[in-house]
């Protein structure tokens, strides 16, 4: 038996292949949405691992440093880092801000971290290009998608900071590329306007009696310069000696110290269920209707096609042919049809993938599980036409 | 079995669908979570290092003289202003002296009544004396007389009385004088006690140098304590910088240093370390040292520019030597990804001194001649697939 | 009677659309036999049951009433005596249609071979008998090409083949001549006889050509829903 849904494609081969690219399209955006969607948890998570912490301490009744935010005395860590089962703690602050280079200006995720060099937690785990910071000011890393090159010069407040490495990859929750610059640095930054707002907050300070009090010279040096300080930061990240559970060394710094600690389980879903979560839901109803309208479209495709043969089902049907084999070649039709869509489609996505701004994540298992989609979808949808195409009574071939 | 001959609608078709097919295969296996990741590699070499230090300091003048009154008072004149020079022992302003001038006139008048009652006194003492020697010579005459019965042993009595009365008037003339000597002297030292404070109102500089601050007008009240005027010496400038204890090291005085001023990037001045200070900042976890220029330069930084100091540490003797991007952290320890006849393994390192320009000395766990991954586009795992590709500087993965 | 009983024959045939007093009877009393080789012609004004004849006999329709032996059996004896009708289609009844009908998708022999491929024969066989009646219908030159390429006689001739291909012992013509001029009327009317005297097939064609009615040696007339059974001319063909 030859295949009748074969050599129906073969012979109007230019028709199939263009409604199967034009499928293909529609896959390939539903296979992108998915792909946003696996971008958002993924840059969630690449989030956490890039700081290369276990636990994530805050301040008390916050969701920080990510989800809210939290300030900490930079003080503190020196008494985390002495409690058992902690193998090192370090500063951090994140700030979003607008970083400008060359007369344009990025929005990114400025990340203050102590310079201790690779491997402390807050700095970036691998390099793409360059090398560490090595000097306690005015040196950055940042991410190529903020667009800075080695050794150009950025400015961020009122510091000029030169790019000494590059990383991929590193984005905050909302996407935005992360710059690592020294601790103290983005403290200043973190904290201190720019020159017109010092100078307005000098002369208040100076017009204030309390302050400027003559029988106690120096008095208002000191406050000026405490206000111009920043010994805050927004928190500490704790890595755990190997041995020690998550749990079991965060309780007793939320005891002790009156801080809120996060394990990596519950950063997680702070990230996924608190900051993902709409957008995640938003992706969700996109995807159903794209679902939707694709099974719609691939049943009006086949049905159209199908009502093309109707002639010729009423004359296979007159000469012998099983309703079996006539349902079986729409379904075939309907399949191969699936089938071109989502090569093409995944060939789509994957090209078409890197333009988007943000990060979009193809995985093996969406792809097969949309193949299987595809392919579940055409064979329904060619119910439709099947069920016309038997309805066809052999007889109309008989001129009436 | 005969194949059926190839069409060429067939031959058409398949044109179309086979390249279609083996781009999507390509596509499966070539991006995505499939794909080999790029890294860069380098060769472990056993070189020395020069570590170094990196600081920011503030331009600031070694001696600061800040010249006030010791009272309290009202400013009459400041004679000087930002920027002038001045020389060791130049008038530089004056304080009010309010009562001070007529307090000193009273007092002269009184070293001159002193001056009057010690000549009284000392009137009174010859008056006594000589009214002693008289007394005297009277008592010892009728005494005589007394001997030669030719007076009364009353007249004598009355005689030895009025002797020793004149012995005491003179005693007591004697102190009077005594009193008003050191009244006098008294007096005289209150006059020149407010003589000196008249002069402490003057403000004068101790040394040769420029006014950098002017602090208070003519007609401003100012404490005991409170700077006028501020001095320093311009030639004596060092860079009071702070380094990071995680990243001071090594720091002592005498080392080699280079400065950037702020307002001369680019411009790198040598000059060496003086001395690091005994008392760190603890807040802000900090170094203090002061680093002076070896030679000054021509036009004067002014106070307070920021500038970058990296002061150099000796070299190293060779060892192991990788750049810090090779070095990361997984599971907890550092190490390193060693490219082990196309084997990717993870191998934890000790590390030691670390220069300036990312190379890091590795003292346990590697050897020269390894081969390390130093920058890839994906983090690493002992699974991953990887492709060794050739980096091109500047240009990220 | 062997003969006939190879043949068609039909007996009191009754076709009733609708019910009560909106009941209409297509045909009402339809008597006729056609012997194996034989080629008979059906002629009737429209509406005079014609289509409707064909399609009870094609196994399409249900009739209401009456017999039908095809090729020595009883498909119809007041209820289909058959259970897979659409394997009587195939085996047993070839049809030749108005247009040609062919399945443009298909080349000239796969158009032919299908229905023995439908019938279980293998790919080979199938073809190979395919090739055989194209060759005696004379346009096995066309074997591999499509039916859009053919002339509308080509096509015709095809479709003829693929009436035979199975050797059914009937065929049904409806009204095969109807778009052709005389000359190719006649060669189409020409070819049917050999067929039918070769393959031993009774043919009935229905037709209201009046080119070809002369050729016809016994003719059915219909009307009303009734046949009655008439001589032709039987002219002679080269």
């Amino acid at each position: 038996m030859i295949s009748l849904a074969g050599r129906d494609i073969l012979h109007s081969w230019g028709k199939f292949v263009f409604t199967g690219v034009g499928l293909g399209l529609l896959i390939g955006v539903t296979l992108s949405m998915a792909g946003v969607y696996r971008g958002m948890v993924d840059d969630a998570w690449s989030l956490l691992d890039n700081s290369g912490a276990d636990l994530w301490v805050v301040q008390k009744d916050t969701l920080g440093p990510y989800a809210e935010s939290s300030s900490l005395y930079d003080d503190v860590y020196r008494s985390i880092r002495v409690m058992p089962g902690v193998a090192s703690a370090a500063n951090v602050t994140y700030l979003t801000m607008q970083v400008v280079q060359g007369g344009r200006d990025v929005r990114a995720m400025v990340v203050g971290v102590v310079p201790g060099g690779p491997g402390e937690p807050g700095q970036p785990g691998y390099l793409v290009a360059g090398r560490h910071m090595t000097r306690g000011h005015y040196e950055a890393v940042a991410d190529t998608a903020a667009g800075f090159k080695l050794d150009e010069i950025i400015e961020i407040r009122r510091n000029r900071y030169r790019v000494v490495g590059l990383t991929r990859h590193t984005v905050s929750s909302a996407g935005d590329p992360m710059i690592f610059i020294p601790l103290k640095d983005a403290q200043e930054a973190q904290f201190l306007k720019d020159n017109d707002v010092i100078l307005q907050q000098r002369r208040r300070t100076s017009e204030n009696p309390a302050f400027d009090r003559p029988g106690v010279p120096g008095l208002l040096d000191s406050i000026i310069t405490s206000q111009s300080t920043n010994t805050y930061v927004n928190a500490v990240l704790v890595v755990i000696k190997p041995g020690y559970a998550p749990e079991e060394v965060a309780e007793p710094i939320r005891r002790w110290k009156r801080l809120q600690v996060y394990t990596r389980t519950q950063m997680e879903s702070i990230l996924i269920g608190k900051l993902i979560a709409t957008s995640a839901k938003q992706i969700g109803m996109f995807l159903i209707i794209l679902a939707t309208v694709s099974a719609a479209i691939v049943a009006f495709i086949i049905y159209t096609l199908t009502l093309g043969k109707i002639r010729e089902i009423a004359v296979l049907k007159l000469i012998g042919t099983k309703n079996r084999t006539i349902a079986g070649m729409i379904m075939q039709q309907s399949l191969g049809l699936g089938l071109i869509g989502f090569i093409v489609g995944k060939i789509a996505a994957t090209l078409w993938v890197p333009i988007f701004p943000k990060y979009v994540l193809l995985l093996p298992g969406d792809a097969a599980r949309g193949f299987f989609a595809v392919m579940l979808i055409c064979l329904l949808a060619s119910l439709v036409a099947v069920r016309a195409a038997l309805k066809v009574d052999p007889a109309e071939a008989i001129g009436g | 079995m005969k194949l059926p001959p190839l069409k060429s609608r067939t031959a058409a078709l398949l044109a179309v669908l086979v390249p279609l097919l083996g781009v999507f295969i390509y596509v499966l296996l070539r991006s995505g979570p499939l794909a080999p990741i790029p890294v860069t590699v380098a060769n472990v070499e056993k070189r020395s290092i020069a570590p170094a230090l990196f600081g920011i300091g503030t331009v600031a003048a070694r001696y600061t003289y800040k010249i006030g009154p010791t009272v309290a008072g009202r400013v009459q004149r400041v004679d000087v202003d930002v920027g002038d020079k001045v020389r060791a022992g130049q008038m530089l302003g004056e304080i009010e002296p309010v009562d001070l001038d007529q307090r000193i006139l009273a007092q002269a008048a009184a070293v001159r009544r002193a001056d009057s009652s010690l000549l009284a006194a000392q009137a009174q003492l010859r008056d006594a004396s000589a009214r002693w020697s008289f007394a005297d010579k009277q008592a010892q005459r009728y005494e005589k007389l007394l001997q030669a019965r030719s007076v009364s042993e009353e007249a004598v009595a009355m005689k030895r009385q009025e002797l020793r009365v004149a012995e005491a008037v003179l005693a007591s003339a004697r102190a009077e004088l005594e009193v008003a000597r050191q009244e006098r002297v008294r007096n005289e030292a209150d006059s020149a006690g407010l003589i000196e404070q008249r002069s402490n109102l003057r403000l004068v500089t101790p040394v040769d140098g420029l006014v950098v601050a002017r602090n208070a007008d003519p007609g401003t009240t100012v404490v005991a304590g409170q700077s006028v005027v501020e001095i320093i010496d311009p030639v004596a400038l060092w860079i009071d910088v702070r380094f990071d204890q995680l990243s001071a090291g090594g720091l002592r005085a005498g080392l080699p240093a280079q400065i950037q001023l702020r307002s001369r990037s680019g411009q790198q001045q040598r000059a060496h370390v003086l001395r690091v200070e005994p008392l760190a900042d603890a807040v802000t976890e900090e170094t203090l040292a002061k680093v002076v220029f070896d030679t000054l330069p021509e036009i004067l930084p002014p106070l307070g520019e920021l500038a970058e100091v990296t002061v150099a540490l000796p070299a190293l003797p060779a060892a192991p030597v990788v750049p810090n991007a090779a070095i990361r952290r997984v599971d907890g320890q550092l190490g390193v990804w060693l490219l082990d006849d196309g084997d990717l393994r993870f191998a934890p390192i000790k590390i030691g001194a670390t220069d300036l320009d990312g190379g890091v000395q590795v003292r346990e766990g590697l050897t020269a001649g390894d081969q390390v991954v130093v920058h890839s586009r994906r983090p690493l795992s002992a699974r991953s697939r990887i492709k060794v590709v050739e980096g091109r500087p500047g240009v990220a993965l | 009677m062997a003969d006939l009983q190879r043949g068609i024959l039909i007996e009191g045939l009754r076709k009733r659309y609708g019910e009560g007093d909106t009941a209409v009877d297509a045909l009402k009393h339809v008597d006729m036999e056609v012997a194996p080789g034989e080629v008979v012609g059906l002629i009737g004004p429209s509406g005079s049951g014609k289509s409707t004849l064909l399609k009870c006999l094609g196994a399409v329709t249900e009739p209401s009433a009456g017999r039908m032996t095809v090729g020595g059996e009883i498909i119809y004896d007041n209820g289909w005596k058959i259970p897979d009708l659409r394997a009587l289609r195939r085996d047993k009844i070839g049809f030749v249609f108005q247009a040609p009908y062919l399945i443009p998708f298909l080349d000239v022999t796969d158009n032919v071979a299908l229905l023995p491929m439908l019938a279980g024969v293998s790919n080979a066989e199938a073809r190979k008998r395919a090739l055989e009646l194209l060759s005696a219908l004379d346009v096995a030159h066309r074997a591999n090409a499509m039916p859009a390429q053919l002339s509308g006689g080509e096509q015709q001739r095809v479709s003829i083949a693929r009436a035979l291909v199975n050797r059914p012992p009937v065929i049904l013509a409806d009204e095969p001549t109807a778009p052709l001029d005389s000359e190719r009327a006649l060669a189409v009317i020409r070819l049917l006889n050999q067929m039918a005297q070769q393959y031993s097939t009774a043919i009935i064609v229905v037709t209201h050509d009046e080119k070809i009615i002369p050729t016809f040696k016994r003719i059915y007339q219909i009307r009303d829903g009734r046949t009655h059974e008439q001589a032709g001319e039987g002219r002679e063909l080269e």
